[in-house]
C-alpha cells in the first residue's frame, strides 16, 4: 500500500514540477533567458486565484482562470521591461548579457514577491480545489484534485507538445530556438515569436502555480524555494533539453515523495540536492543536455 | 602600474580613509553600527569585483563562500570555544577551501551554466545548514558566545581596518602581473593561452583570492553580530545586494564596490522608516540602474574623463 | 633552408575528425628554421583546423606533431606556447581594457602567480618590440582607438613578445593596404633571417608568391600540392580547385536580361566591420529574372555584401528594391519584401525534418500555394523527396545545400541570393546543383545572385558577371568577355 501511494504522490508531485520545468526550460531554450522570477510569476497566480475566490467570492474555475491571466500579463510584462530592454541596451556587452539578465530578474521576483506581501500578507493561502473529495485509487485514498492535477499537468504539457509540433507558430517557435537566423531568413518575425513564447510560458508557470496552489499552498515565502527547484530541476535534466526537464523532475519528485514516506518529510530535499552535486561533478551540463 | 584602467586618484581615497577613521568621535553609535555593516559589506562586494570583473566569471555564490567562512568560525566558537583569531583564521581556510571545491565543477562550464552551479552552490548550503541543525543551529540561527567587542568604536575600526586592508591588497593584485594576466584570461581565454599562460590556474587563483576575501570578513562579521544565521548570511537576496553594490559602484574598479556597498546600505537605512516599502524602493532602483547604467555611478564618472 | 638539418615543425598524418566531417586528413609537412611556408587553401579546406592543431587549440584524432624533436600533438595551448610556439590570428582580438604596451607586456611576463610587478627591462623590451611593429606612437593607447592596421601590428607584437621558434600566421594581409602588405612583409622577411620557421596561412599563391619559400595547398582537408610557388600555381589539382576546371563559357537560352527593370540596384555601397573596410564602392544591378554572377576568393567581401542587401549589417551607400530605397529595414522586412537570402552557413534547422524545413519555408504563404511549391521543389531536387521524413543534420553536404536553396525558393522569392553553394561539395553534386540552377532559370520566374569563387560552376547560368576583390568591383561583363579578359588571372 506504502508503495501505491508513494508511487501515485510521486507521479503528481512529478507532473507539477514537470510542469514549471518544461516552462523554465522553453523560456531558456527560445529567449535565452534563465528566468529567476518564475517563482513569482507562480505564486502570483496562485495568490490571485486565492483572492478571486476570498475577496472577489469567484467559483474555484474562475478563480483559476484570474491567476492564470495574472501570470500571462506578469509573463508579458517580465519580457517587455525587463529582459528585452537589456537585450537590446548598447551598453552591456554581448557576454555580460546573460547574467544581467539573470540578476535583473532575480530583482523583479523580489519586487513581485514584496508586493504580493504587502497586499495580501506573507501568509499561507491555499487555493480552493476545483473538484473536491477523496477516491479510493487502486486501493490508496487520494484526493481527487489530486488526480486532477497530475491529468491537468500532462494535458497542458500535451498541448504544448501539439503546439510546438503540429501548428505553424509553434513550428516557428521550436525553429526559432534551433536557428534564430535561419527563422529571420524566411521572413518570420522573431519578436512576434517571442512574445507568442512569452504568453505561454506565462501560462504555464500559472497553472502550475494555481494547482499547486490547491496542492500544497503558497505564501510570498514559497517564491525563492520554487525558482530554486524549478532550476535545479532544468540544470539536473540539462538546460535547453525539455526531455532532460521532465525526466529530472520525475525524478526529483519521486526522490523527495520516498524520503518523505520512508525517513521523513524533514530529509526530503537531500537526495535530490545529493544527485544534483553528482550530476554537476559528474556532467556539468545535466543528463541530457546539449551545448 | 601607470596608465591602467581609470581609478581614483590615490590621495583622496585617503582622505576620505582618514576621515572615517575620525567619525567615531563625532557620529553615534546607530550610525557607527550601519557603518560597520556597510564596511564588510563592501569586503564582500570587493571581493566580487575581483572575480568578476578580472577573470569575467559572474560568481553569484560570493554568498557560499561567506556563509562556508562565517558557519565555520561560528561553530568552532560555538562547540569547541576556540579562542576568536583561531575560529577566524580557520572559517577563512575552509572559506578557501569550498572555494576550489565550487570551482571544479563550476570551471568546467561557462556562461549560465557557471552561474546556476554558483547558485546552486549557496541553495546545497542554506540546506545543509538546515539539516545539521543540531550543530548549525538549523533556521533559527547559531549563537556564538564570543564577541571581538562590545564597543560600537571598535567594532567600527576592526571593519574600517578590514575594509582599507582589503581595498590596499585587492587593488594592488588587480594591477600587478598577475592582474594582468588575470584580465587577459577572462576577456580572451585562448588568447592567454596561446601567450604561455594557465589559465585555469589563473582563475583558480581569481576564485581562491575571492574566497578569502569572503571568509575572511564574512567570520570577522559573525563575531560583529554575535549570531551566524542563513537570513544574514546565505540568502540569495545578499548575493544579489552584492552584486548590486558592485556594478552600483562600478564592475572592474575594486574601490567602486565598497562605494556600492556603503550607498546601498546607507540608501536601504534612509527608506527604512517608509516601511516594507523600502525593499521594494530599492530592488527596484538597483533594477533600474542594472537596465540603464550597467557601469554604474563610477563608469559614469569615468566617462568624463579621458580614456 | 634544408640541408640534411632535421626539420623544426614536423607533422606526419595529421587527422582531426568532428563526428561525421573530416576536416584534416592525414596531412603531412615539414618546416625549417630560416623559411616561409605557405599554407593555401579555399575555404573549408582545414587550413584553420590545421592552425588550431598545431597550436593545441583542437587535439588532433590521429598523426602527430613534432616540434624541436619532442611530440607535442595533444598538449594545451599554453605547453605549446611556452615550447616557442607562436600565434598571430586570423581575427584581431585585442584586450580592450589594456593600453598596447600593456598587451606587448603580457607577451613578456612569465607564467607565474607570484610575479607582482613589472620590471624596468621588461617595459624597455616591449618598448623595443611595439618600434619595431611600427607602434613606437601609440603606446598608451587602447584598442578601441587605434586603425586596423595597428591592431594587427597588435596581434604581430603579441607573437612576437614570446620570441617564438615557430610563427603560424593566419591570413595577415586581409583588410590591409598595399603598402602596409608590404611593411608586413618586410617584417616577416625580418623574422625569418632570424631563423625563425614560419607558416604563412592564405586564401590563394597569387598574393603570398613573392614571400613565401615553399608553398603547401590543401582542398577538403588533404594535401594536394606541394612545392615553389609557380609549380604550385601551374598544379592541375589546384587549379581544379580554385577554377573548377577549364574554363569555357557555355550556350545559354532565355533573356539576356538587359533592358529588364532593374530589380535590385546597389550604388557605392560601403561595408565596415568595425575598422577593417569589407567593402568599398560596390556597383550592382539585378535585373527582373535575371542570373548575375558575382566570383570572388573567399575573403572577397561577398558575403558582406549580401548580407548589407539582406539588412542583416549597416552599410553607407544606396540599396534600391525596384526603385524604393531598403537601408534601415529590418532583416526580416527585407526577407518579405522577396529576397531571400541562402547563405554560405545554409542556416538550416538540424533537428528538423527536411520537410518541416521546408514547410517552415512556405509558412507565410497558404497551405495550398505552399504545398504546390513543395512539390515544384522536389521536381527539382528529387533527391529531397526520397529523404523527406530524415532530420536534416544527418543529411550530406550536398543534400543539405539543396535543403537549403529549396527552402529559399519556397518563401515564392523574386531574387534568391546563393553564397557560395559550391562550397566543400563533391564534383557529382555540383552536377546536380548546376542542373537545378539551371531548370530555375529556364522557368523565369527568380532572380538570381550568386556569389561564387567557383568560376566554372558560376558561368554557364549567367547573364552578366562581376568580379570582386578585396572588396571592390573590379570588373563586370558577359560570360564571354570574362573569358577572354579575366579568366585565369584574377584567381591565380
Amino acid at each position: 500500500m506504502l508503495a501505491l501511494q508513494i508511487l501515485i504522490d510521486g507521479f503528481a508531485i512529478g507532473a507539477l514540477y514537470a510542469l514549471g520545468a518544461t516552462g523554465f526550460t522553453l523560456i531558456f531554450g527560445v529567449s535565452g533567458v534563465l528566468n529567476l522570477c518564475h517563482g513569482a510569476l507562480m505564486v502570483a497566480a496562485a495568490v490571485a486565484a486565492w483572492a478571486a475566490h476570498t475577496e472577489g467570492a469567484m467559483n474555484s474555475l474562475a478563480s483559476a482562470a484570474v491567476g492564470l491571466a495574472v501570470s500571462v500579463a506578469l509573463a508579458l510584462a517580465t519580457f517587455r521591461l525587463v529582459v528585452r530592454p537589456i537585450q537590446r541596451s548598447p551598453a552591456v556587452r554581448a557576454e555580460e548579457r546573460e547574467i544581467f539578465i539573470l540578476t535583473a530578474t532575480l530583482l523583479w521576483g523580489i519586487l513581485i514577491q514584496e508586493a504580493i506581501a504587502s497586499l495580501f500578507t506573507s501568509n499561507a493561502k491555499t487555493v480552493p480545489p476545483l473538484i473536491g473529495g477523496v477516491t479510493l485509487l487502486l486501493g490508496v485514498r487520494i484526493p481527487r484534485n489530486e488526480i486532477l492535477t497530475a491529468i491537468l499537468c500532462w494535458a497542458v504539457i500535451g498541448v504544448l507538445w501539439l503546439w510546438v509540433n503540429r501548428t505553424r507558430t509553434g513550428k516557428a517557435v521550436l525553429a526559432a530556438s534551433m536557428n534564430s537566423r535561419g527563422v529571420i531568413l524566411l521572413g518570420i518575425d522573431l519578436s512576434r515569436i517571442h512574445v507568442a513564447v512569452w504568453a505561454v510560458y506565462g501560462l504555464l508557470a500559472g497553472v502550475a502555480g494555481v494547482l499547486l496552489g490547491m496542492f500544497l499552498g503558497v505564501s510570498s515565502y514559497s517564491v525563492g524555494p520554487l525558482t530554486a527547484s524549478a532550476f535545479s530541476i532544468v540544470v539536473l535534466g540539462g538546460l535547453g533539453s525539455v526531455y532532460g526537464s521532465i525526466v529530472a523532475a520525475y525524478a526529483v519528485g519521486y526522490l523527495e515523495t520516498m524520503t518523505a514516506y520512508l525517513v521523513s518529510p524533514a530529509y526530503r530535499f537531500i537526495p535530490a540536492l545529493l544527485l544534483l552535486v553528482t550530476v554537476m561533478y559528474v556532467r556539468p551540463h545535466g543528463l541530457l543536455g546539449r551545448r | 602600474m601607470a596608465g591602467t584602467s581609470p581609478v581614483r586618484p590615490f590621495w583622496p581615497v585617503l582622505a576620505i580613509l582618514a576621515l572615517a577613521a575620525f567619525l567615531p568621535f563625532r557620529v553615534s553609535g546607530y550610525v557607527l553600527g550601519l557603518l560597520t555593516l556597510a564596511y564588510y559589506f563592501g569586503v564582500f562586494a570587493m571581493a566580487w569585483d575581483l572575480l568578476f570583473g578580472f577573470a569575467n566569471e559572474v560568481n553569484f555564490g560570493t554568498t557560499f563562500l561567506i556563509g562556508v567562512g562565517a558557519y565555520s568560525a561560528g561553530i568552532l566558537d560555538n562547540r569547541y570555544g576556540l579562542p576568536i583569531w583561531a575560529c577566524i583564521a580557520a572559517g577563512t581556510a575552509i572559506a578557501v577551501i569550498g572555494g576550489l571545491i565550487l570551482a571544479l565543477p563550476a570551471l568546467r562550464v561557462s556562461g549560465p551554466y557557471f552561474g546556476l552551479t554558483t547558485l546552486v552552490a549557496v541553495l546545497l548550503l542554506q540546506n545543509f545548514v538546515v539539516i545539521f541543525s543540531g550543530v548549525t543551529g538549523g533556521e533559527i540561527g547559531l549563537v556564538v558566545p564570543d564577541v571581538i567587542t562590545t564597543d560600537a568604536a571598535g567594532n567600527y575600526w576592526i571593519a574600517l581596518a578590514l575594509l582599507a586592508a582589503s581595498g590596499v591588497i585587492l587593488t594592488t593584485l588587480s594591477r600587478s602581473a598577475v592582474g594582468l594576466i588575470l584580465q587577459a584570461s577572462g576577456q580572451d581565454r585562448i588568447q592567454a593561452a596561446a601567450l604561455g599562460f594557465n589559465v585555469t590556474r589563473h582563475k583558480l587563483v581569481a576564485f581562491s583570492v575571492s574566497a578569502l576575501f569572503s571568509g575572511l570578513a564574512g567570520s570577522f562579521m559573525v563575531f560583529y553580530m554575535g549570531t551566524a544565521s542563513i537570513g544574514t548570511l546565505i540568502d540569495i537576496t545578499i548575493g544579489v545586494q552584492i552584486i548590486i553594490a558592485a556594478v552600483l559602484g562600478g564592475r572592474r574598479t575594486i574601490i567602486g564596490a565598497a562605494f556600492g556597498a556603503i550607498f546601498l546600505i546607507g540608501l536601504t537605512e534612509i527608506l527604512r522608516p517608509i516601511g516594507e516599502v523600502a525593499t521594494f524602493i530599492v530592488s527596484a532602483v538597483a533594477l533600474v540602474v542594472v537596465i540603464l547604467a550597467p557601469n554604474g555611478l563610477t563608469g559614469m564618472v569615468a566617462r568624463k574623463a579621458p580614456p | 633552408m634544408s640541408t640534411g638539418l632535421p626539420p623544426l615543425l614536423s607533422v606526419c598524418g595529421l587527422t582531426k575528425r568532428f563526428g561525421g566531417l573530416t576536416a584534416v586528413n592525414k596531412v603531412d609537412f615539414a618546416l625549417w628554421p630560416g623559411e616561409i611556408l605557405g599554407l593555401i587553401g579555399p575555404n573549408g579546406s582545414g587550413k584553420s583546423t590545421l592552425v588550431k592543431l598545431l597550436m593545441g587549440i583542437e587535439q588532433p584524432s590521429d598523426g602527430s606533431i613534432r616540434f624541436d624533436g619532442a611530440e607535442i600533438a595533444g598538449l594545451s595551448t599554453h605547453l605549446v606556447a611556452r615550447r616557442g610556439i607562436g600565434i598571430v590570428f586570423q581575427h584581431s582580438r585585442p584586450l580592450e581594457r589594456q593600453t598596447v604596451i600593456e598587451t606587448i607586456l603580457l607577451g613578456l611576463l612569465p607564467d607565474s602567480l607570484f610575479h607582482l610587478s613589472i620590471s624596468a627591462e621588461h617595459r624597455a623590451r616591449a618598448r623595443a618590440i611595439a618600434e619595431k611593429v611600427g607602434l613606437g606612437a601609440v603606446l598608451d593607447r587602447r584598442p578601441s582607438t587605434l586603425s586596423f592596421a595597428d591592431l594587427r601590428r597588435l596581434e604581430l607584437a603579441k607573437a612576437l613578445a614570446r620570441d617564438p621558434k615557430v610563427l603560424l600566421i593566419d591570413e595577415p594581409f586581409a583588410g590591409l593596404t598595399a603598402s602596409e602588405c608590404a611593411e608586413f612583409s618586410a617584417l616577416f622577411r625580418e623574422q625569418r633571417s632570424q631563423g625563425k620557421a614560419i607558416l604563412l596561412v592564405d586564401h590563394n599563391v597569387r598574393t603570398v608568391a613573392a614571400l613565401v619559400d615553399r608553398v603547401i595547398a590543401l582542398c577538403l582537408g588533404e594535401r594536394i600540392a606541394e612545392g615553389k610557388p609557380v609549380d604550385v600555381m601551374r598544379n592541375e589539382a589546384v587549379r581544379r580547385v580554385y577554377l573548377g576546371g577549364a574554363i569555357e563559357a557555355s550556350p545559354r537560352n532565355g533573356s539576356g536580361g538587359a533592358g529588364a527593370a532593374p530589380l535590385l540596384e546597389l550604388r557605392d555601397v560601403g561595408v565596415r566591420y568595425g575598422k577593417a573596410l569589407a567593402v568599398d564602392q560596390a556597383n550592382l544591378t539585378v535585373g527582373e529574372n535575371e542570373f548575375v554572377s558575382l566570383v570572388g576568393i573567399n575573403g572577397a567581401g561577398k558575403t558582406s555584401l549580401f548580407n548589407a542587401i539582406t539588412g542583416f549589417v549597416p552599410y553607407s551607400g544606396e540599396i534600391l528594391w525596384r526603385g524604393q530605397p531598403v537601408k534601415g529595414l529590418s532583416a526580416v522586412r527585407v526577407a518579405r519584401l522577396g529576397i531571400s537570402h541562402c547563405p554560405e552557413t545554409r542556416e538550416l534547422f538540424g533537428d528538423m525534418s527536411v520537410r518541416e524545413n521546408l514547410d517552415l519555408g512556405g509558412q507565410r504563404r497558404s497551405k495550398a500555394e505552399s504545398d504546390d511549391r513543395l512539390d515544384w521543389m522536389f521536381e527539382l531536387f528529387p533527391i529531397l523527396k526520397s529523404r523527406q521524413k530524415q532530420n536534416a543534420s544527418t543529411l550530406s553536404g550536398g543534400e543539405q545545400q539543396m535543403l537549403a536553396i529549396a527552402r529559399a525558393l519556397m518563401t515564392d522569392p523574386q531574387l534568391l541570393i546563393l553564397d557560395e553553394p559550391t562550397l566543400g561539395l563533391a564534383p557529382i553534386i555540383l552536377e546536380q546543383l548546376s542542373k537545378a540552377l539551371d531548370a530555375l532559370r529556364q522557368t523565369g520566374k527568380v532572380g538570381v545572385l550568386l556569389g561564387e569563387q567557383n568560376v566554372t560552376f558560376a558561368l554557364p547560368h549567367a547573364d552578366r558577371i562581376h568580379v570582386m576583390d578585396r572588396g571592390r568591383m573590379t570588373w563586370q561583363g558577359s560570360p564571354d568577355r570574362f573569358v577572354h579578359e579575366a579568366g585565369a588571372k584574377y584567381l591565380l
